[in-house]
């Protein structure tokens, strides 16, 4: 860079930075001048202002640290994301409706189904999955163990600042693209950043794009942190081990595991960055090799696998017996299971290398451990269909997804537990039956677990009810469709569809026209989930602005006996805010 | 957990800085990565500088100058670090040579780099010399 630019780019650091010196100063004087009350600002009648915990717009949002706006936060961010990724795949899906490169010709074509495809995954499971069980932990865990806020607040607010600058950079490639005439391009990597292809594609986006997917891995390790010494240390004095809710124990288990998995990403993605920019070896041909990238990579890739699926079902454990009048069968094993899934997620990994020519003796440990883990998973899904056996159930939208997720979880799981056995493997890997297999685990399984917890919750966080009629809708249409999409997905892999492909087949070759028939049939699921989406959307805004109010129960959880803590707060906080005529945001705690 | 989120006697649950921690972190992985200085270096100096200024808020210490200088410290550590690096051997002169091959022609990249996170961790040991001086809001 030549000197010119470095003194422009000096003189703009330097004006960013007066300009935030100067917004900082303004912020705390503003508050260091705010007339204080004798007695360190309690209620001394000066003025209602006083009393207030925040400020107010704009300023409110970007300087919180309470957990509950903090869970709103994300929530929002994971919308956002989902939408985006939800964009992507629907490009994609329309695209190989036909066999030829077409609809996607004039946007850049394969080497833009390759960007989609790729941000696609990294969105959904980063930007998306990942938040939205912040999202909902967030808001609820401290209620849940009767804790204030966060055992660290700020670093919980330093948690979620990092990840909407993460996204833009994961997605830059695609903003640069027409900006500089196609120099920096988006990252076409896959979601599993493959070396050598990743250390190939001298495309800045690529760098871009890891540098984002470090920020959201810092995120994520930030929150774990928080969330251990949270459970541990902040629980009210009646809440201990032998009562901690599910949805506790499972958040807890899950940043244990977080807490393990993504610094080793963090570390494998700075490797791989200076195998990129520094010529470096680490994961050459010649040097540390290819498969030592897979190795790390799946350490962390496959525990963050269960890092996405434990929270759910946790909420799922949480939501079925609310519904079903009944306690959760065999609480204790859901429990154990939960840990049980833990420590084996980090003997997993090298089932996703089983055809690439490591140690058959090895392949052979990983399909063991493989086959084992499906045990715990499989006594929670016994006990979830045991805790609904003659239960009094009521077919409310959160009980219809978390029935949805068990049918789905268990097509995921039982084409996972066909997958893990080394000779099926060797047929079907790359092929669109491990596609399938793993929507219907995350979109099928967790999604939907994560529209449950969002149903159940909703009139906490809003204080209103949405629209029953569209919740159905929205449950059907994801139903029908996710089955659609996810079922032809396994039928594709069977007939060796090869995954990531953005053509296919020449017309005439065997199978072709099946092919291409169930490429249609998945893309008609994309879409019926995509209309489900933006019902679930509409109602959710909608309601916020004129649902009916919810009430202090409006499960009628004390009514089955089934009075849970987080709806305790809720009704105590209607009451409080009824006794003191004030308003949520000023007495919610 | 009362005493913890009391950041301000206003404000008891709203800071700042984390934003600009964030912020600082992810300017300043740019700037390391890409090698260019002031990016780094603003970087850098927002991170730590809104490190010390929220672990200070929070209550661990009484001024954030002395972890601001501390912090400083430590980056003039790691980028002494990486540029060393780069030198042939480990004698006075080859290590004190280093630093001439950032700025020769050819650069050498991660001589740069290690500059770029000296120069930031003496800007924030600067920054907590003066600041104290500065700072007209009593904590």
């Amino acid at each position: 860079m030549d000197l010119s630019a470095q003194l422009a780019l000096t003189v703009l650091m330097g004006v960013f930075l007066a300009a935030v010196a100067m917004a900082l100063s303004r912020l705390e004087d503003w508050r260091t001048y705010t007339p204080l009350t004798s007695g360190g600002g309690v209620a001394g009648g000066e003025s209602g202002y006083i009393t207030r915990e925040k400020p107010l717009g704009l300023t409110r949002w970007l300087t919180t640290v309470d957990h509950k706006d903090i869970g709103i936060l994300y929530g929002i961010f994971a919308v956002i994301s989902f939408a985006w990724g939800g964009l992507a795949v629907l490009l994609i899906r329309t695209e190989l409706m036909t066999p030829a490169m077409d609809v996607l010709e004039g946007l850049g074509g394969e080497a833009f189904y390759n960007g989609l495809m790729t941000s696609h995954g990294i969105t959904m499971l980063f930007l998306f999955g990942t938040p939205v069980i912040a999202s909902l932990s967030n808001y609820f865990i401290p209620l849940l163990i009767g804790a204030d806020d966060m055992a660290f607040p700020r670093i919980n607010a330093i948690a979620f600042w990092l990840l909407p600058p993460a996204a833009l950079l994961i997605w830059a490639g695609f903003f640069l693209d027409p900006m500089t005439g196609g120099a920096i391009e988006s990252a076409q990597t896959s979601w599993t950043m493959y070396a050598p292809l990743s250390i190939m594609q001298t495309n800045p986006g690529v760098d871009l794009f890891l540098l984002g997917l470090h920020l959201s891995g810092v995120s994520a390790t930030l929150g774990a942190i928080n969330f251990l010494v949270t459970i541990f240390s902040e629980r009210n004095e009646e809440v201990n081990w032998a009562n901690l809710d599910i949805f506790s124990w499972t958040i807890l288990t899950q940043s244990a595991l977080i807490l393990f998995a993504f610094p080793l990403l963090g570390s494998a993605i700075l490797m791989l960055l200076l195998d990129r920019n520094f010529a470096t070896t680490f994961f050459t041909v010649e040097g540390g090799s290819p498969i030592l990238w897979q190795h790390l990579f799946w350490f962390f890739g496959h525990p963050e696998v269960y890092i996405l699926v434990l929270p759910p079902m946790g909420v799922i454990s949480l939501i079925i017996p609310k519904f079903s009048g009944r306690k959760l069968f065999g609480f204790k094993f859901v429990v154990y299971s939960t840990l049980a899934i833990g420590v084996l997620s980090f003997g997993v990994w090298a089932h996703h290398m089983f055809t690439t020519g490591i140690d058959p003796r090895i392949r052979l440990s990983f399909m063991a451990v493989s086959l084992a883990i499906a045990i715990p998973s499989a006594v929670k899904t016994f006990n979830w269909i045991t805790t609904m056996w003659n239960g009094d159930i009521r077919l409310t939208a959160p009980m219809l997804f978390c029935v949805g997720f068990v049918s789905n979880f268990i097509i995921g799981g039982v084409t996972g537990v066909f997958l893990s056995s080394i000779p099926v493997d060797q047929l079907l890997h790359d092929t669109y039956y491990v596609v399938g297999h793993f929507h219907y685990i995350v979109m099928g399984a967790i999604a939907f677990a994560g529209f449950a917890a969002m149903y159940y919750w909703y009139p906490i966080v809003s204080g209103r009810m949405y629209q029953k009629t569209l919740a159905r809708w929205h449950f059907w249409t994801w139903m029908i469709g996710s089955n659609i999409t996810f079922f032809a997905m396994l039928l594709l892999g069977y007939d060796g569809m090869p995954r990531r492909y953005a053509t296919y087949g020449d017309q005439g070759a065997p199978f072709s026209v099946l092919i291409q028939n169930l490429h249609i049939i998945a893309s008609v699921g994309a879409f019926i989930m995509a209309i489900g989406t933006i019902i679930w959307l509409y109602n959710f805004v909608v309601s916020w602005y004129e649902g009916p109010a919810a009430g202090p129960d409006p499960w009628d959880l004390r009514e089955y006996g089934m009075e849970s803590r987080e709806f305790e707060w809720h009704a105590d906080r209607l009451e409080t805010a009824l006794t003191d005529g004030g308003s949520d945001d000023q007495s919610d705690d | 957990m009362d005493a913890q989120p009391g950041l301000d006697d206003q404000y008891r649950r709203s800071s700042s800085w984390p934003l600009f921690v964030a912020l600082g972190l992810v300017i300043s992985e740019l700037g390391v990565l890409f090698g260019v200085i002031p990016i780094s270096v603003g970087g850098l100096v927002l991170f730590i500088g809104a490190i010390a200024a929220a672990v200070s808020e929070a209550g661990y210490t009484d001024r954030p100058w002395r972890l601001l200088a501390g912090l400083g410290g430590l980056l003039v550590g790691v980028g002494v670090l990486i540029a060393v690096t780069q030198a042939s051997a480990l004698a006075p002169a080859a290590v004190i040579g280093v630093f001439a091959k950032g700025f020769a022609q050819p650069p050498n990249g991660v001589v740069v780099r290690g500059i770029s996170i000296i120069v930031a961790g003496i800007a924030g040991i600067v920054l907590a010399l003066v600041g104290p001086q500065l700072a007209t809001t009593p904590r």
